[in-house]
């Protein structure tokens, strides 16, 4: 390109604008002097970074209202949250059923919050899953198919499989199974089974309507064979030496979200109706779950072979 | 001019706010182009910072399960901007078939983000993640082929919407500069062209002033335009009436001088003339006297008749007698003169050479003193008579001037007439023709004729004859005599 006199300057302006002040740059966070600093982690529920994104309004709102700055700590597995929360750092996370059982018995965290759905539960459940087509209608059928887990440390993923293994008298499924994995996410396990990727699933079933709704195949092709007792939401807990009036001022404006307008854009963004208080007694039927099957949570391997 | 000054100054505020504006309205457009041309440099500068964002997490991708692979963190800090630099993109405003390829960019990304977090999370055989790996892999390998296309159609674009902006803006500075040079020299001309156009006429009263000044009564201002003309022609007025006033002055200085004569030869001249007529007369009287030396002394009577008359013209001249107004029928006035005059100068009788032409129309009675006006036409008849010694036509015209109020009065001879040279002084007094003229007549007719607010000219040709015009108001003296 032949470049006139006045070039220079044209692009002397174009550089000093695009320094100066692209509006498209991503800047980095606010500075947050004296403000405390909360770590929370997330679980891969779903595709990491669509998690990131969900949570993200979430903290902000909560840092706004508690004076706080949180930073979210993205956790490719399920266990590492029992291997990270104290080598990471973490001050809180939002844990599954089964991963805040592990953590409460291992690190001693305590849950505060957790969300209430749009349908008015608070709970989720398990379920097992096969294409249509596949022919596969119960255990018998799942011989020698490939099997697609979320994560050892998943109630939905893991435990309700390892149940539905148990109770059709299949003591070892590596065995029985051709192939076994974790695919990390409830919904890369929903779409795997769906994609015939891995023969049988097990994943949530927030996660399963939620892709059902926004996918027509999910219903029209996968067929539920069985499903778990329902179990608490993910929730929020906190580490147990956590400053008690920090840990009250993050519950209070969890609990109190439904009722201020800006709330309830966050929590309408977020999936949620409001968020309500969760105790230890909550997660009973998970613990009941647990001694059905025989583990030990003070020793159970959470980690993925 | 005030209008042309007005509407010069409009003109020059009109051309300048125009000017303006065009001045504005490039320059407008060019910080248009420019923005626009810094808009598309940012586009291609974010969409090249997308694509090393997706090299930087296909080289994550890659080294993941290395001893070289980067933390976890890292990572997903960088999918994140990768995700969200597309979605700056949508910030600004696209065509329609520019909104479909970044939605299918997006599409792509997202796609990208969902094998990236599958092969983050995933746990399984080697074989199944490697597949993963590999589709991930392959996902980014597509979205960066479809940004390197994307970019490519764009960087075509961008440099021939640069190549367009830049000759535009080059077009624009050209023609800035045209006018920043055009603006003071039109701008000059314009002003040095009201300058002029004020200024010359003001030379040309200056100089006609200087001449004026200088004694140079006959000089007249020539035509000039608008204000300046209507100057000039007052300054030319102003010229022709203090010509007449000079003229007049002059007048008053002779008439002051004959006025001292007059009165000297009154107290010098006619109580001797007087002694002299009684005395030459009661010797004319005696009887020893012979009859051919009383022939002689009625001579000598007669002569000093004469000179007695000449006094009397010369205190008439000198000391003119207050007119007294009265209505006058002018054509019974110049009748009975002319049956006068006639009669006692034996004319239209005996001498039958002579013819007498009267054309009375009829004309309103005029404010005049009789006796005056008489003197004026026995003057004028005695002239005319005397212009025709071998005979001819002595003619008396009177009309009413159309579209005035003022009669005319023509009296008009056929005799030898006035040389051309002489025709300018015969109003003067003691110019005359005649050997035994005072020079006098015509003078005091004028004056006469002027002290009735009229005024007497004069039209004659050498052999062919002389007319007097004289033009009298109907309703009286209109100006105050000299």
């Amino acid at each position: 390109m032949h470049l006139r006199p006045f070039t220079p300057f044209a692009l002397a302006a174009c550089f000093l604008l695009l320094t100066g002040c692209s509006p498209n740059e991503p800047s980095s966070p606010p500075k947050t002097a004296g403000r405390p600093v909360l770590v929370i982690g997330l679980i891969p529920e779903q595709n990491i970074f669509k998690q990131l994104e969900r949570y993200e309004p979430l903290a902000r709102y909560v840092a706004g209202k508690t004076g706080t700055k949180i930073e979210l700590k993205l956790l490719p597995r399920y266990g590492n949250i029992i291997d990270n929360f104290q080598s990471s750092g973490l001050d809180g996370a939002f844990f599954g059923s089964f991963t805040y059982s592990l953590a409460h018995a291992k690190l001693g965290v305590e849950v505060l919050a957790r969300p209430m759905s749009l349908d008015n539960t608070s709970t989720y459940h398990g379920l097992i899953f096969v294409r249509k087509d596949s022919g596969i209608r119960n255990a018998r059928g799942m011989k020698g198919k490939r099997f697609a887990f979320v994560d050892k440390a998943t109630t939905a993923g893991y435990l309700l499989p390892l149940g539905y293994f148990h109770d059709n008298g299949i003591p070892d499924y590596k065995t029985y199974l051709k192939e076994t994995y974790f695919a990390g996410t409830h919904e890369d396990v929903v779409y795997d089974v769906l994609n015939r990727k891995a023969d049988v699933g097990a994943a949530k079933n927030t996660v399963y309507q939620r892709l059902a709704k926004a996918d027509p195949r999910i219903p029209g092709e996968l067929v539920v064979l069985t499903r778990s007792p329902d179990v608490p939401e993910n929730g929020l807990a906190f580490r147990k030496d956590i400053d008690p009036s920090l840990r009250s001022r993050v519950r209070d404006a969890l609990l109190s979200m439904d009722r201020d307008p800006d709330g309830k854009k966050v929590l309408e963004q977020f999936g949620a109706k409001r968020f309500i208080e969760t105790t230890n007694a909550d997660y009973a039927v998970v613990l009941k779950y647990v001694e059905d099957l025989h583990l030990n949570l003070a020793n159970y391997d959470y980690k993925n072979d | 001019m005030k209008r042309k000054i007005i509407l010069g100054l409009a003109l020059y505020s009109v051309v300048f706010t125009l000017a303006g504006f065009y001045v504005i309205h490039t320059i407008r457009t060019a910080t248009a182009d420019l923005d626009r041309l810094i808009t598309l440099h940012q586009v291609e500068i974010l969409r090249e910072h997308y694509l090393l964002q997706i090299k930087k997490v296909q080289s994550d991708l890659t080294l993941m399960e290395t001893p070289h692979s980067r933390e976890f963190d890292t990572v997903v800090k960088n999918v994140m901007n990768m995700g969200r630099i597309i979605d700056t993109c949508f910030d600004c405003h696209h065509t329609p078939r520019g909104m479909e390829r970044l939605n299918n960019l997006k599409a792509q990304t997202g796609r990208y983000q969902d094998a990236l977090s599958r092969v983050l999370t995933i746990r399984a055989n080697a074989r199944r993640f490697a597949a993963e790996e590999d589709a991930a892999f392959r996902t980014g390998e597509e979205l960066i082929t479809q940004v390197r296309d994307m970019i490519a159609i764009t960087t075509s674009r961008l440099g021939e919407s640069t190549q367009k902006a830049m000759d535009e803006i080059e077009r624009t500075k050209y023609i800035l500069f045209g006018l920043v040079m055009l603006g003071p020299l039109v701008s000059a001309a314009l002003g040095l062209l009201f300058i002029t156009g004020l200024t010359r006429p003001l030379k040309v009263l200056l100089e006609s002033t200087r001449k004026l000044k200088n004694g140079d009564l006959d000089h007249r201002v020539p035509e000039l335009r608008d204000e300046f003309g209507e100057v000039g022609a007052s300054f030319n007025e102003m010229s022709i009436s203090l010509k007449e006033q000079m003229r007049k002055m002059h007048r008053a200085e002779q008439m002051a001088v004959v006025g001292q004569l007059a009165a000297g030869l009154a107290h010098e001249v006619k109580n001797p003339m007087a002694g002299i007529k009684v005395a030459v007369s009661v010797l004319a009287g005696e009887e020893y006297i012979a009859a051919e030396d009383k022939g002689v002394l009625q001579k000598v009577i007669g002569e000093v008749t004469r000179l007695e008359g000449l006094m009397k013209d010369f205190l008439n001249f000198a000391r003119p007698q207050k007119s007294r107004f009265e209505p006058v029928n002018l054509n019974h006035v110049l009748n009975t003169t002319l049956t006068f005059y006639l009669k006692a100068h034996s004319i239209g009788g005996k001498n039958e050479t002579t013819r007498i032409e009267r054309d009375f129309q009829e004309i309103p009675q005029i404010m005049a003193d009789t006796s005056q006006l008489q003197q004026v036409f026995l003057n004028l008849f005695l002239n005319a008579v005397e212009a025709m010694p071998q005979g001819g036509t002595l003619a008396v015209h009177t009309r009413l001037e159309e579209g005035s109020d003022r009669v005319r009065i023509e009296v008009s001879d056929t005799g030898k007439g006035i040389r051309e040279g002489l025709l300018g002084k015969v109003f003067e007094p003691f110019f005359t023709t005649k050997a035994k003229g005072t020079g006098l007549g015509l003078a005091i007719s004028r004056q006469l004729i002027e002290q009735h607010g009229g005024t007497i000219g004069v039209e004659s040709r050498a052999g062919e004859g002389t007319r007097f015009t004289i033009r009298l108001p109907v309703t009286g003296k209109e100006e105050a005599p000299a």
